[in-house]
């Protein structure tokens, strides 16, 4: 079986520099040998979470929409790549909206206690975050993290790596970029290596 | 009315604890009479998330027409803005994001198109309240929401200097808030002192 990685975009721009740093990463994924698939949240209609706590009795999501199927094929695959633009010093409201919706999933770990990840299991899985934005400061993206790290804690994934590229207004976009776009191919080599590895 | 409150709640969940946060701080308010208040749920309007094509820094408004229309011109009109939303995995709830996020035309009329977000003589006069609560009760479990909502308030004209911030964590289900020992006196003291700000920001000569 190979590696299996899920790409997940949260921008709303069709092909821009968030987008184009994840297709990297998939490439150079997919040339490592994985079997790379991408999702991309504008394109699907779903909700964000309501809030009503249902899940926390029930572990189940009372909304059911596109993003019901996405959680399971989450859940299956061994790389999760979220990858966001930074808008006002954080994730878009699709990614936001899309990850508020684990709920349920963090309620049938820390509540229910149904959903277990074995140390085992965190090893052969790993959550990337890929994002850019146009300001310099390195620390744009700050904020962002500790969402990536909630969310990929809950579903079992070890945070492994952030594909960060900022400053994309003075580069003129990700392709202006001297090494973004490389690191990022290079890095979903290693991460799949590594995956394949785990999983023998 | 002297000062215009703007409160948004921000949480898909109506009447639970940020928004019960939020409406004590209102009531307090509203207990001036030179204060009026105006409060809206974003679960009953529609403000869809930026699109992020960057046309308002061309523009000057945003290519989407929604709620955001009547939103943006109350956001100028007002003394006070309020934004109240829970966190949700360790951020702002996707819903107050995307009104944030759509604060965006501020950020390139100030920025890009080099115009006033406000008259020069409310400058340094308004005031800007977040109001927050978490489930968890990690003490830093409100840091990565603060940098947008500092974003949020600097882009509509709201000095940092003037920006509060009621924040309850460990709160969860819906009602908790009632039980906590100081957050109803500190949302109540937060709306007052809020308006005695204003007063006195108002008879200061000057922009700031």
């Amino acid at each position: 079986m190979s590696v299996s990685v899920l790409g997940i975009s949260g921008s709303p721009h069709r092909h821009g520099n968030t987008e184009t740093l994840l297709d990297s990463f998939l490439a150079g994924a997919e040339a490592a040998g994985a079997t790379v698939e991408k999702v991309i949240l504008r394109e699907l209609d779903y909700m964000s979470c309501r809030g009503c706590n249902v899940c926390h009795k029930t572990g189940l999501c009372v909304v059911q929409d596109a993003l019901t199927p996405l959680l399971e094929r989450i859940l299956a695959a061994d790389c999760l790549a979220l990858a966001s633009p930074i808008y006002t010093m954080g994730i878009t409201a699709e990614m936001k909206g899309f990850l508020d919706r684990g709920q349920a999933l963090w309620a049938q770990k820390y509540i229910l206690r149904t959903l277990e990840h074995s140390r085992g299991h965190l090893a052969c899985h790993a959550g990337v975050f890929i994002s850019t934005a146009g300001m310099g400061s390195g620390q744009v993206f700050d904020a962002a993290i500790p969402a990536m790290k909630a969310f990929f804690g809950t579903l079992g994934f070890e945070y492994s790596a952030n594909i960060l590229a900022n400053d994309m207004d003075r580069y003129k976009g990700i392709r202006g970029h001297p090494t973004a776009l490389v690191d990022a191919f290079k890095k979903g080599g290693e991460i799949v290596k590594t995956l394949a590895a785990c999983s023998q | 009315m002297r000062f215009k409150v703007l409160a948004f709640a921000g949480s898909p969940r109506r009447h639970g604890n940020s928004e019960t946060l939020l409406d004590w701080v209102l009531a307090a308010m509203d207990e001036s009479e030179d204060v009026s208040v105006e409060k809206h749920a974003l679960t009953d309007v529609m403000v869809a998330p930026c699109r992020g094509c960057n046309a308002c820094e061309v523009l000057n408004r945003c290519v989407q027409r929604d709620d955001m229309d009547w939103i943006h011109d109350r956001i100028i009109e007002a003394d006070c803005i309020v934004l109240s939303a829970p966190v949700y995995c360790m951020g702002l709830a996707a819903q107050a994001k995307a009104l944030v996020d759509r604060a965006q035309v501020f950020r390139s009329r100030k920025y890009v198109l080099k115009l006033p977000i406000i008259p020069p003589e409310r400058k340094g006069k308004r005031m800007g309240l977040f109001v927050s609560t978490a489930g968890q009760h990690w003490d830093y479990v409100f840091d990565a929401s603060v940098p947008a909502v500092k974003c949020f308030f600097h882009v509509i004209d709201v000095r940092e200097r003037d920006l509060r911030y009621l924040m309850v964590n460990g709160v969860d289900h819906k009602g908790e808030i009632d039980r906590h020992p100081t957050a109803r006196g500190d949302a109540e003291r937060m709306g007052r002192e809020i308006v005695e700000r204003l007063r006195t920001l108002q008879a200061e000569p000057g922009a700031g």
